[in-house]
């Protein structure tokens, strides 16, 4: 379980540490080795300014400092190992450096501008998440602040009976053990059904639909894996987000989208609302894993 | 928390080895055979931009030498060859993204290192004023084409509607430049192409209208427009010149992509020189035909008319081409547009390596963790030159065209230093083969002599009023005054900076050296 890392998109900036904070974090809970990769912009293919193998050489020295300074965050208990890789654009080298590393998540800060502290996709996160074949984590600016110690309290999975479950699940359930942290199932459904449906039918809807989501799920179970379960309600995804609780070390799995080719994730419209109301971390799974 | 008593992890100090993995580097990074042949015809193309050199450079260029404009292009490019030898063989032994600065500073010592780089700065600010000056008038003529109401061209004349679009055209080069943001290589390709296309279509349309009489001041061509000896004296020769070295400025990259062509031995080479020679079968075709179409008259559309001096192609696209005039906006445009970014580049990169080295404040070394970048330089060059060409706008008759020779001007003095640093840095190398004495030392040596030779001249002559545009303050020339402030305030600046940092210029960073 421990041999695949958690790869760290790192930039030397906000969101670069807010990436490495969760991930350390993540990585101590877990006693997974850290892969910290800083992605440079390749010159192939460049036609509109010269190279410089000068700048170029500037740019590998400042960004080595850059990763350097970087480890110093880095508690001890943490098994890391620092990199450059050059790509076309960051998420491209980004995929490319967790298939090297054999990593199973990769993580990377969002970029500012979100209300209130929340997340908003940037552009590098939002390329990754169209043309990932890895889960991805998304840390939501501010997550430097958090101490080291407060490790992960608890996974939420965002579950649906759509396809897509079943490796989130598994993904959950993993995840949950390697933590030895809670799981929590929570159950989007009301949030699925059409606008303008009579809202206390939706209400019991869903909590008839959470039963056999969550009979569903315990019967998936492996052994030693308690879960409890949780019903989204509210009139719109961000009500229902912000209705339930959340803990500071938390971890939230979402799968991806329906419309992403099969290993491949894409952000859904519901997870996107999510995300945007999200004081936690969030993972995007692809519908079937990697194997 | 769980513990793993074999958890290895002692590396916490800043000291922990990165990773380089030079097998990325060799896979995705510079040196793996990025750019082809083609690719490099391409670039060095791009950065010189014929379509906006031309367009800002003949009409000053006719006004010192009259027909003789072939022989000057022709003349022109000698010294620029001999010191781009020099300047391949530094940036063979010291790459470094200061390139004069830090060259002039490893050969000459800090004082004269920190001129050379005030002025390629310089320089480069100059013609970023420049280039969105002319980008400004080619829009409002495209719009004016399109439209079919030739008034609106005339806006661009307005100073306050001038300046205020140039320096939204500064603030879009500025974002794209910080951004890193490229055009594709293929888009690349199909923007020099249509570059290329449209002036051999605008060179053989005005032949085609001599051949039919419907030339505004038909002029035979004669073999002596490609005599230099013929121009009338060695003031106009030199001022023609360093006009020259502007329009040839950038071919340099192409010798300089040593590293990161494919077939690193033979394309470089055959890259210069093919694209060389098509820029200059297009700088001879274009000034031929549109002297033989104009004259050199003072006429409405003759090329000695001041008032359509400083940007022909805007005033010539019209009655050459007719309704296809609006190619020939588009063509400047978008060649003002593609080299405005790798403009940008060689100005920033520099202050980069001025902060780095403690030249100038540290703010300046600054890289944009997101972009990678120099994002405060950048931004400062942006500012700088915005600021310049809105103080011109306002205090010469003819900010274009004096810009253009304050420019030479400035090529040449940084230039100059560069050729001499090459020559001084190689000293003990010069006889160690035949090679050596030819690029290190004869070819620079020649060559910085050369434009020291035109800088001299032309800041000289250029304290006559009636120099250039005629623009003149208390009855000295505008371009004098121009280059001395720009140099002067250079050297102000770095006496500040010398008291503020004085490790840089106590030699304790960039010490001097020689090749050995």
């Amino acid at each position: 379980m421990s041999a695949a890392g958690i790869l760290v998109g790192y930039t030397a900036n906000g969101a670069g540490a807010d990436a490495l904070a969760v991930a350390s974090r993540l990585a101590a809970a877990a006693d997974a080795p850290l892969e910290v990769v800083m992605v440079l912009p390749s010159e192939a293919g460049n036609s509109s300014v010269p190279a410089d193998a000068g700048y170029e050489r500037h740019l590998r020295a400042q960004s080595r400092e850059w990763l350097a300074e970087a480890s110093t965050h880095l508690g001890a208990d943490v098994a890391s190992k620092l990199h450059l890789r050059y790509a076309e654009s960051f998420a491209e080298g980004l995929i490319d450096a967790a298939h090297e590393f054999d990593a199973r998540l990769i993580v990377i800060g969002t970029a500012r501008g979100g209300l209130l502290g929340r997340s908003r996709i940037g552009s590098v996160a939002n390329e990754l998440l169209h043309s990932s074949d890895v889960p991805v984590l998304l840390a939501p600016s501010g997550s430097r602040e958090l101490p080291a110690a407060q490790g992960i309290t608890r996974i939420t999975a965002a579950v649906g009976t759509r396809p897509g479950a079943d490796a989130l699940l598994e993904s959950a359930i993993r995840l949950a053990r390697a933590t030895s942290a809670p799981l929590r199932l929570l159950s989007l459904v009301p949030i699925d059904l059409p606008a303008g449906l009579d809202a206390d039918l939706a209400a019991l809807t869903s909590s008839v639909h959470a039963e056999e989501v969550l009979d569903e799920a315990r019967q998936a179970l492996p052994e030693g894996i308690e879960a409890t379960v949780e019903t989204a309600t509210g009139e719109t995804i961000e009500d229902a987000v912000r209705a339930l609780d959340w803990h500071q070390g938390e971890l939230v799995l979402v799968g991806s989208s329906r419309l992403a080719a099969p290993r491949h994730l894409f952000l859904g419209s519901t997870a996107a609302k999510m995300l945007r109301e999200l004081p936690a971390p969030m993972i995007v799974v692809p519908r079937t894993t990697r194997s | 928390m769980s513990q793993q008593p074999s958890n290895p992890a002692p590396l916490t100090e800043a000291t922990r080895a990165v990773d380089s993995s030079d097998h990325g580097i060799t896979k995705k990074g510079l040196s793996a055979g990025s750019v082809g042949l083609i690719g490099a015809i391409v670039i060095g193309i791009s950065c010189i931009a014929p379509a906006y050199t031309l367009t800002a450079a003949l009409g000053p260029t006719v006004s010192e030498v009259g027909t003789q404009v072939p022989a000057i292009i022709l003349l022109g490019f000698i010294p620029m060859l001999l010191v781009a030898f020099g300047y391949r063989e530094l940036n063979r032994r010291m790459p470094d993204s200061g390139t004069s600065f830090t060259w002039a500073t490893r050969a000459f010592g800090p004082w004269i290192g920190w001129m050379a780089g005030w002025g390629l700065v310089a320089a480069t600010i100059l013609v970023l004023s420049n280039l969105a000056g002319i980008a400004v008038d080619f829009l409002f003529l495209l719009i004016s084409q399109v439209v079919g109401n030739p008034e609106i061209a005339g806006i661009a004349a307005n100073p306050f509607v001038n300046v205020v679009v140039c320096l939204l055209f500064m603030l879009g080069a500025t974002m794209i430049s910080y951004r890193d943001m490229r055009t594709t290589q293929k888009l690349q390709y199909w923007l020099v192409g249509f570059q290329v296309a449209v002036l051999v279509l605008f060179s053989v349309a005005a032949l085609v209208e001599v051949a039919n009489g419907n030339a505004f001041d038909a002029t035979p061509i004669e073999l002596s427009w490609f005599n230099p000896f013929a121009v009338s004296d060695f003031s106009a020769l030199a001022a023609g010149l360093s006009l020259s070295i502007f329009i040839f400025w950038g071919w340099d990259v192409t010798l300089t992509m040593n590293e990161e062509t494919k077939g690193a031995e033979k394309t470089p080479g055959r890259a210069a020189t093919l694209s060389v020679l098509i820029i200059v079968s297009l700088y001879l075709l274009i000034s031929v035909s549109l002297i033989s179409f104009a004259g050199v008259g003072t006429g409405e559309y003759g090329l000695g008319n001041p008032d359509i001096q400083d940007n022909v192609f805007f005033a010539l696209a019209g009655p050459v081409l007719g309704p296809l005039a609006v190619l020939v906006s588009l063509a400047v445009l978008t060649s003002s547009a593609s080299s405005l970014q790798s403009t940008f580049v060689s100005p920033a990169r520099t202050l980069l390596a001025m902060g780095h080295y403690g030249a100038l404040p540290p703010k300046f070394a600054q890289v944009s963790p997101r972009f990678f970048t120099p994002g405060y330089a950048t931004i400062v060059s942006a500012v700088v030159a915005s600021v310049f060409y809105a103080v011109m706008r306002f205090v010469s008759e003819n900010v274009l065209w004096d810009t253009i020779t304050a420019l030479g001007m400035m090529i040449c003095f940084y230039y100059g230093i560069t050729a001499f640093a090459a020559v001084w840095f190689f000293r003990r190398t010069w006889f160690r083969s035949v090679r050596e004495f030819f690029f290190t030392l004869l070819f620079p040596l020649v060559g910085g002599v050369i434009l020291s030779v035109l800088f001299v001249t032309t800041l000289v002559d250029s304290m006559d009023p009636d120099y250039g545009s005629g623009s003149n303050i208390g009855g000295v020339g505008l371009v004098f005054i121009l280059g001395m402030v720009v140099l002067l305030t250079g050297v102000v600046i770095m006496i500040q900076q010398a008291i503020k940092r004085p490790a840089f210029f106590r030699g304790e960073v960039l010490s001097r050296a020689s090749a050995d």
